[in-house]
């Protein structure tokens, strides 16, 4: 008896017990719950497995950058999908770093006013849910644009009205693929120069003019490029017949109010974000690099901002993946996304609920392991290295 | 204003001619804004009467907030009942408060005690049945529904946060592991869809004739994503404390549970408050979100009284209306997030 109890009291003997307890509650568990849906699957006549996929969707969809048509099979609905997401996540998270950085570094001016507004913008932007700016960007701001006939217009070529932002599409994009070309080369040969110039440094001690080179290789060339390409190609410029524009292409309302309602509301917490990782590093680093001789400039860039990246990586990541998670908010004024494509007008078509939330729950998951592998990555490469 | 100060609010606005220059670009701008802010909130409004042809002012139309009132804050629960759900706020403050300013060696049964007592009898005042008119919850809704969701839901996230949170540290990799995945999956996922999951998939995976309740669905699911977001708030306090006050705990010669109850929770909970009420925010902002399952909600009830024909256009004040109480409550939980994080760290 006394050595059963001791055996039962072994520290390991009691943690493999735990453990095993705790597996075989969960299988159990999910054995029960797969059992009772299928019974209520057979039950209610709903079919299982990924054959609905290749059946044709019969969905018309609003807003397509695949080429997918009505004629086309789920599984095209689904890429469909996946790209509108990806679309508007890309979009929103690069306007919402640029604007949350303007706000951030605008909340630690030392102008009284200037400081106060950033502020002031951030403890209203935060404290309110998203989906109010959503809701609110959509039949608020964009349903109260004036009619077609007296849309805003940007500089009569692009047309901003209740029923989205009218843009011209170049008619031969042949040009543009030269340019994106040219960009590419120009940004290699950054990265080369860049290479050559730190190693060369690192061997001689010698400055090159890096930043020059980099701001005409990086900027000048592919502003060059695009207007190059711009001008040379004819342009399908909207214009307005009977009720609505023609030509070009028309970003849906539910486009530009899921963007402006994710950008608005993420830059206030990029703003915080920004704000805390300048404050982060310590004045002394500041006092130190100025008492060796640097800068203003230079203490910036060499000093101040790698130390503050360090510490916004992790935080800018969450933002980053919160950003791609939100969009999903566009479901709620059935802007075409994943969700809203997939988890609504799929399901309600084929009702086969369970693959088709494995599927969808699987996109964010792929992307966000994705995402948070390239920012451990960068992470890693700008960590501070301790010996 | 003494001459000092305005001196000093001279220098900070106007001391050099480019401050200057900003200070009135900036004001301009801010006028720009606030001036037709006011004018229509405030000056040009129409307060008092009872429909849409009392708004002859030209600005915001209150009467259609004052005539709404009762469903923004209660949805459409039924006039003559909805005492019980003001005397179901009141027992719930007064039991808070009751809880707080206990003294503190009562404190902890006082709280389990509620934390068991409360939340039952919160159903049946809301729900009615033994003696109380049943009210459906389909008819619940507004301001109402918000905070129901919100603290019915932590009541699920906190408990399994904590308890994810410790799995999370176990020495025994198969319940770290578990504690991860559960952890990693709900973080990973959007919000919208584990409430579309949860009310399609919880009828499908329990024995045929089980009913669950549509809100209920909502605040399953809505309680497991925020527990994920709790756990990672619990964590960081559990890592914040110094290993040694586990070690001394066991020099002591407590077991894991007593250890874990006694020193290291109580410790590591005051330290992960501020976190884990940023979490409750997020949560108090994502209960809009049932809206996509059709429960209305603040937000949701604005949202809907929109549609009413004979008050077309009110859109921006139900908007203004809805969106201020969302910004008061949420402001006033960061403050007291904040000030809580402040006061710990004097100490």
């Amino acid at each position: 008896m006394d050595k059963a109890l001791a055996f039962i009291n072994d520290k390991r003997v009691r943690g493999l017990l735990y453990q095993a307890a705790l597996l075989l509650g969960l299988v159990g568990l999910i054995v029960y719950f797969v059992r009772n849906a299928s019974e209520n699957m057979v039950k209610a006549g709903i079919a299982s497995g990924f054959d609905f996929l290749w059946r044709t969707s019969g969905i018309e969809v609003p807003f397509v950058l695949t080429g997918y048509t009505q004629q086309d099979n789920i599984l095209g609905l689904f890429w469909a999908g996946v790209a509108n997401t990806m679309l508007v996540t890309v979009i929103a998270i690069a306007l919402a770093t640029l604007l949350g950085f303007v706000v951030g570094i605008a909340r630690l001016s030392s102008h009284w006013l200037l400081s106060t507004i950033a502020g002031a913008y951030i403890e209203f932007v935060r404290n309110i849910p998203l989906l109010f700016f959503v809701l609110f960007w959509y039949f608020g701001v964009i349903a109260a644009l004036p009619a077609p006939r007296d849309s805003l217009s940007v500089f009569s070529v692009a047309f901003l009205n209740n029923r989205g932002l009218t843009i011209p599409l170049p008619d031969a994009p042949a040009n543009f693929r030269w340019a994106l070309l040219a960009i590419l080369l120009a940004w290699l040969a950054q990265w080369l120069v860049a290479r050559w110039a730190r190693l060369r440094k690192e061997r001689t001690g010698q400055d090159a003019p890096v930043l020059t080179i980099g701001l005409v290789l990086v900027i000048l060339v592919p502003v060059l490029a695009v207007t190059y390409a711009s001008l040379t190609t004819r342009w399908d410029v909207p214009v307005l017949r009977g009720f609505n524009y023609r030509g070009g292409f028309v970003v849906i309302p539910e486009f530009v109010a899921l963007l402006a309602a994710l950008v608005t509301y993420t830059a206030g917490f990029i703003a915080e974000i920004v704000r805390g990782g300048i404050q982060a590093v310590p004045h002394g680093q500041t006092e130190a690099a100025s008492a060796l001789g640097l800068r203003r400039p230079q203490i910036l860039r060499l000093v101040t901002i790698p130390q503050a990246m360090r510490i916004m990586v992790p935080p800018m990541t969450n933002q980053y993946l919160n950003v791609l998670k939100n969009s999903s908010f566009g479901a709620a004024i059935a802007y075409p996304d994943i969700v809203s494509l997939f988890m609504g007008s799929a399901l309600t078509n084929t009702g086969q609920a369970i693959e088709i939330i494995a599927m969808t729950l699987a996109v964010y998951l792929v992307i966000g392991l994705a995402v948070s592998a390239f920012m451990n990555w960068y992470n890693a490469r700008i960590a501070l290295v301790t010996r | 204003m003494s001459a000092t100060a305005a001196q000093s609010w001279r220098t900070r606005l106007f001391g050099t001619p480019a401050t200057g220059v900003l200070t009135l670009a900036i004001g301009l701008f801010v006028l720009w804004i606030a001036v037709p802010l006011i004018r229509w909130a405030l000056i040009d409004a129409s307060w008092s009467g009872t429909s849409r042809n009392d708004c002859t002012a030209g600005g915001a139309c209150w009467v259609f907030v004052r005539a709404r009132f009762g469903q923004f804050m209660y949805g459409f629960y039924p006039p003559d009942e909805r005492w019980r759900v003001n005397l179901a706020g009141i027992i719930f403050v007064l039991a808070g408060a009751a809880i707080v300013f206990a003294p503190a060696r009562l404190r902890l049964k006082l709280g389990l005690a509620a934390l068991v007592v409360l939340p039952l009898l919160g159903i049946w005042l809301l729900g009615g049945g033994l003696s109380l008119r049943p009210v459906e919850t389909r008819e619940w809704g507004g301001l109402m529904l918000t905070v129901f969701i919100s603290i019915y839901s932590s009541l699920i996230a906190i408990p399994l946060g904590i308890a994810f949170a410790l799995g999370r540290q176990s020495e025994l990799p198969v319940i770290r592991l578990v504690s991860v995945l559960f952890i990693e999956f709900w973080r990973g996922v959007p919000i919208i869809a584990v409430i579309f999951l949860a009310s399609l998939l919880l009828p499908l995976i329990m024995p045929g004739g089980i009913g669950i309740d549509r809100l209920a669905r909502a605040v399953i699911g809505l309680g497991f994503v925020i527990a994920a977001y709790m756990a990672e708030a619990v964590r960081g306090g559990l890592q914040a404390l110094p290993a040694g006050q586990r070690e001394a705990a066991t020099a002591l010669g407590l077991g894991y549970w007593k250890a874990t109850g006694f020193i290291v929770l109580p410790q590591a909970l005051r330290i992960s408050l501020p976190a884990m009420t940023n979490e409750f925010i997020a949560l108090v902002k994502n209960t809009t979100l049932v809206l996509v399952v059709s429960i209305l909600d603040l937000l949701g009830i604005a949202q809907a009284s929109l549609a009413d024909p004979s008050w077309v256009g009110m859109n921006m004040e139900a908007y203004a209306f809805s969106g201020t109480i969302y910004w008061l409550i949420c402001f006033a939980l960061s403050r007291w997030s904040r000030h809580i994080e402040m006061s710990s760290r004097r100490r």
